[in-house]
């Protein structure tokens, strides 16, 4: 800083405020220092202008329709009817495939519930890939809302576990853990969001408005399971990969920039049909029902089996529960 | 440039004329506009780096975060840890305000609005931190109550989001209001301000509080799930604070002339013994209960301080910072710390940085590292989120030397030998 | 536990008293009815009947010729003792056998090689393999027939739609009947997420 000049200037200003402020560049329109200052204002505008211009690509991408978007829960029938009209065109144009966006609502009286056999699940990973293609993920980092920790044998501590172990299994000495949304009946990511971009529905299930979250991530950081996904860049999937059973709250593909989790294939499971996940295990270690029936298999195994849910000391309590032959 | 410097700038408006806001919001402009050469080169380099943040920024929004190194293990970084600080720094200016209002302390009334106005700077850059980190910038508007919809009471963002905008609105307030009334004259209606006055000094509590129950509300995260971590919040920010305070003080000095009286700086570095010893002794409390239970709880600081299966991403951070915390309070112990001179500067410097990264990379980013389901991701900033970062600290200074150029140029004595009294002389 | 009564205790909740469900490999899909307590059935894979063994012959259409069990076994005495593979001394001398200590007498049915045999001296279908293995396999059976072993595909919901589950000797061969160990195929590629350390 120079600042002998800066004390000049000061005082010069100090000199015109004798009689009261001034207005230095209404009162001299033609000086040369508002001339330049014009000049360099118009130049830090065109200069903002330019640093700033990727941005004119977001009106190609995010048009009117979706920008005014309400909450899903303020849209009519009609609205909503319009809505998955333009997210179906929309996934036309963009990943060249005619998909159906289908909306069902919680089936009156179901609350459902999740249950895997630790005896049975060798880790294979075959639920992680039903998972990445009926969702309709990024198959550029081949996600999925899935991840399977390989657990050492006399520990539940996942501090001993990792999800990275490329041998076969299952291996002698460990024990194989899938880890998804476990459906919370207080989740904590649902009280984080500022907005109420993701909620609780009646069957448990919860559930993220894709076109109302603001992706600021809050749920994730909130979440004990690591059970949402971000979506860091738009999902890559060739065409004849795209499921065209596409649901406004689940698996229709997710615009960038939000976020996304397990909503137990609600597209499926409240049209009475199994989760992807399930049907895929090779070993049968999964098991999903209504957890309101008292006659469900899932009720089954809570009554008959010794089953626990993951950090339950934190109060989530999921509907996701784990158990041992 | 320097031939500007000659114009001299005359006034004829009468003063009925210039009576009203637009004309003292037009004034300003002129005055925040005009300098010396050192001036204009400071503006430009803070405007160009202020254009490579927002460059960087719209990349990050047309192509994705993907740009950022946030991952879904580590799915806050920079910008948070950066907003964080801020939320401190803003809520530090409020050291000031105490000792003036609460303590009638008639020195620190005189130089309160410096608070202030590093407050406004601070509370625009935790807000630029918090939108650079949005997914979707595009939605901003989901978060306006009424318009949008609002998980309001229970999610503590939209707390956050509240009390931050709430905070800026009455600093904004009382550092216009005071700003104008000398504008023009006039002696300041203390009804005007001293009620706002009063809210801030439990808005700027509430802000910092509200900032740190966002962390240590969460259940899933051990590392925050702490009850100290508002507390320390506080204490830290009441060094940071200051200490930024304290470094605004002596570039005014230096740079205008605007000699605040040596007081202020004493009591500052007064409330900065106490507030840091205090800091520093909540955590080592907090870092004891951690390595003496051990177990899963004390993963993410075994990461940080000790680094974690083979990873050490951290561990330089966190032991520069201790260095710096622990060097820079044994400067501010020192009598020499009380005088004018360099050890007051060094301290201030260590201080602001140790605690810049206590609370940043070695608060939020050990909080995702393991991650909950105890993988070990690490992270460091990417060049894009340097920049941006960069950028919003930029455009913060650039306000901040705008609102000191104001207040020097109306507070200043020679200002003062005219017809107006100022506002401090008039409590 | 005969087959019927195994099936019936997996059939739809509230419809235990139902008939036996069908024994044809197909799916058996009764129209949905306007009745809301009609349920659809689960029905369980069944195996087509006793294997046949290739002879590594074709015929002259250059199909593989293959021979039912009782071909060769009705010329050849039955020996109570064989337990393992290496027991033979003839013929399957290659094939892996880890199913406990049992003799192979125990399961197949040594008055006719082209059927099984129950614990107490019951001829049993092939087809019906499940009723044999769940004899020994009590817990696992009670297991499977709620749901908690065995993979299925389908509905949850019977009122909606039918579930096929599979049986035994899909997952499991009868012979060594250890579930194989698996080569995962699919990782999710994390960033930054390091694969060189897989174990902590």
């Amino acid at each position: 800083m120079t600042v002998d000049n800066a004390d000049d200037s000061s005082r010069d200003e100090r000199a015109g405020t004798s009689s009261g402020p001034t207005l230095p560049i209404l009162n001299q329109p033609s000086s040369r220092r508002t001339a330049l200052k014009a000049a360099g204002a118009a130049l830090g505008l065109a200069a903002f202008g330019k640093a700033v211009s990727p941005l004119w690509s977001i009106p190609e991408n995010v048009s009117v329709d979706e920008f005014l978007q309400q909450h899903y829960k303020e849209l009519t029938d009609d609205e909503k009817r319009r809505v998955f009209e333009r997210l179906e065109a929309e996934t036309q144009r963009q990943y060249g495939k005619d998909v159906t966006i289908s909306d069902p609502p919680p089936i009156p009286g179901v609350r459902f519930g999740y249950a895997i056999n630790l005896s049975k699940c060798n880790g294979n990973g075959a639920c992680m890939e039903a998972c990445n293609q009926e969702n309709n993920h990024h198959r550029g980092v081949d996600q999925s809302y899935i991840r399977v920790l390989e657990m050492t044998k006399g520990s539940m501590d996942m501090e001993h576990g990792t999800t990275s172990y490329d041998h076969s299994v299952p291996q002698e000495d460990k024990f194989y853990m899938p880890v998804q949304c476990q459906q919370c009946e207080n989740p904590p990511c649902v009280t984080a969001c500022p907005v109420e971009a993701t909620w609780r529905e009646d069957d448990g299930i919860v559930v993220v408005d894709y076109n109302w979250c603001i992706g600021c991530r809050y749920c994730e950081a909130a979440c004990p399971y690591h059970a949402r996904r971000f979506n860091w860049e738009p999902p890559e999937i060739p065409a004849d990969e795209v499921n065209p059973d596409q649901g406004y709250l689940s698996n229709r593909i997710r615009p960038q920039g939000t976020m996304e989790k397990c909503h137990f294939c609600l597209h499926r499971t409240r049209e009475g049909r199994l989760p992807a996940c399930l049907e895929a295990c090779p070993t049968g270690a999964r098991l999903f029902g209504d957890l309101n029936d008292p006659d469900s298999d899932i009720n089954w195994v809570l009554q008959n089996k010794r089953v626990f849910v993951l950090k339950e000391e934190l109060g989530t309590q999921p509907n996701f529960f784990y158990f041992f032959d | 440039m320097p031939s500007m410097t000659a114009q001299k700038q005359t006034s004829l408006a009468s003063p009925d004329a210039i009576r009203s806001y637009p004309r003292f919001l037009w004034w300003g402009l002129g005055e925040a506009t005009n300098g010396g050469l050192g001036f204009y080169v400071w503006m430009f380099v803070l405007t160009a780096i202020s254009l490579v943040g927002a460059n960087a920024w719209a990349h990050q929004v047309a192509e994705g975060m993907i740009v950022t190194n946030m991952t879904d293990h580590v799915s806050w970084g920079l910008y948070i840890a950066n907003f964080t600080f801020c939320v401190g720094l803003a809520a530090g200016g409020v050291m000031m305000v105490i000792p003036a209002y609460l303590y009638d302390d008639e020195e620190m009334h005189k130089v309160v609005i410096i608070g202030e106005a590093v407050a406004i700077a601070a509370i625009v850059m935790s807000t630029l931190s918090v939108v650079v980190d949005l997914g979707r910038p595009d939605r901003f508007w989901h978060l306006i109550p009424l318009i949008g919809r609002v998980n309001w009471p229970v999610s503590m963002l939209t707390w956050d989001v509240i009390v931050l905008n709430g905070y800026l609105l009455i600093n904004l307030h009382i550092v216009g209001y005071l700003l104008y009334m000398r504008y023009l004259g006039r002696k300041p209606n203390p009804k005007w301000y001293v009620p706002f006055v009063f809210l801030s000094i439990i808005w700027a509590i509430s802000i910092h509080t509200v900032t740190a129950f966002l962390y240590c509300g969460l259940g899933g995260r051990p590392f925050w799930n702490t009850a100290l971590l508002a507390p320390r919040f506080l204490a830290s920010a009441f060094v940071s604070g200051p200490a930024f305070i304290i470094l605004v003080m002596r570039i005014l000095r230096l740079t205008t002339g605007y000699a605040a009286p040596p007081g202020p700086a004493r009591t500052l570095i007064q409330i900065i013994r106490v507030a840091m010893t205090i800091n520093l002794v909540m955590l080592a409390s907090e870092i004891f209960t951690l390595f003496y239970t051990g177990g899963a709880h004390g993963a993410s600081a075994q990461y940080l301080y000790f680094g974690s299966h083979g990873h050490y991403g951290l561990v330089p951070w966190i032991w520069t910072a201790t260095a710096f915390n622990l060097v820079g309070t044994a400067l501010f112990f020192m009598p020499a710390a009380l005088e004018r001179g360099s050890i007051r500067i060094a301290a201030c410097l260590l201080c602001i940085a140790g605690i810049w990264i206590e609370k940043g990379m070695g608060l939020i980013i050990p909080g995702f590292i393991p991650s909950t389901l105890h993988e070990i991701v690490e992270y460091s900033p990417s060049l894009v989120e340097w920049k941006v970062t960069a950028g919003i600290w930029a455009f913060g200074f650039l306000l901040l030397t705008v609102l000191l150029k104001l207040i020097a140029t109306v507070f200043t004595g020679d200002y003062e030998a005219g017809p107006i009294r100022g506002p401090s002389s008039g409590q | 536990m005969s087959g019927a009564a195994m099936q019936r205790a997996h059939s739809a909740p509230g419809s235990t008293t139902e008939p036996a469900p069908a024994r044809d490999r197909e799916v058996e899909l009764p129209a949905r009815s306007a009745d809301s307590r009609e349920k659809f059935t689960v029905s369980i894979r069944r195996p087509s009947g006793p294997p046949r063994v290739a002879t590594g012959l074709t015929d002259l259409q250059g199909n593989a010729v293959t021979a039912a069990c009782s071909t060769c076994h009705t010329t050849r005495p039955p020996d109570h003792e064989n337990r393992r593979a290496t027991d033979l001394d003839d013929f399957h001398s290659g094939m892996s056998f880890s199913h406990g200590t049992v003799s192979c007498l125990a399961c197949h049915d040594e008055r006719n090689y082209d059927a099984l045999k129950l614990a107490d001296g019951r001829r049993l279908a092939f087809t019906d393999v499940m009723t044999l293995c769940g004899q020994c396999h009590g817990p696992q059976m009670n297991a499977y027939n709620h749901g908690a072993h065995g993979g299925m595909t389908g509905y949850w919901d019977l009122s909606r739609g039918p579930r096929v589950k599979n049986n035994c000797i899909d997952c499991h061969d009868p012979h060594a009947p250890q579930f194989p160990k698996m080569q995962p195929t699919f990782k999710p590629r994390d960033r930054f997420l390091d694969h060189t350390r897989t174990e902590h």
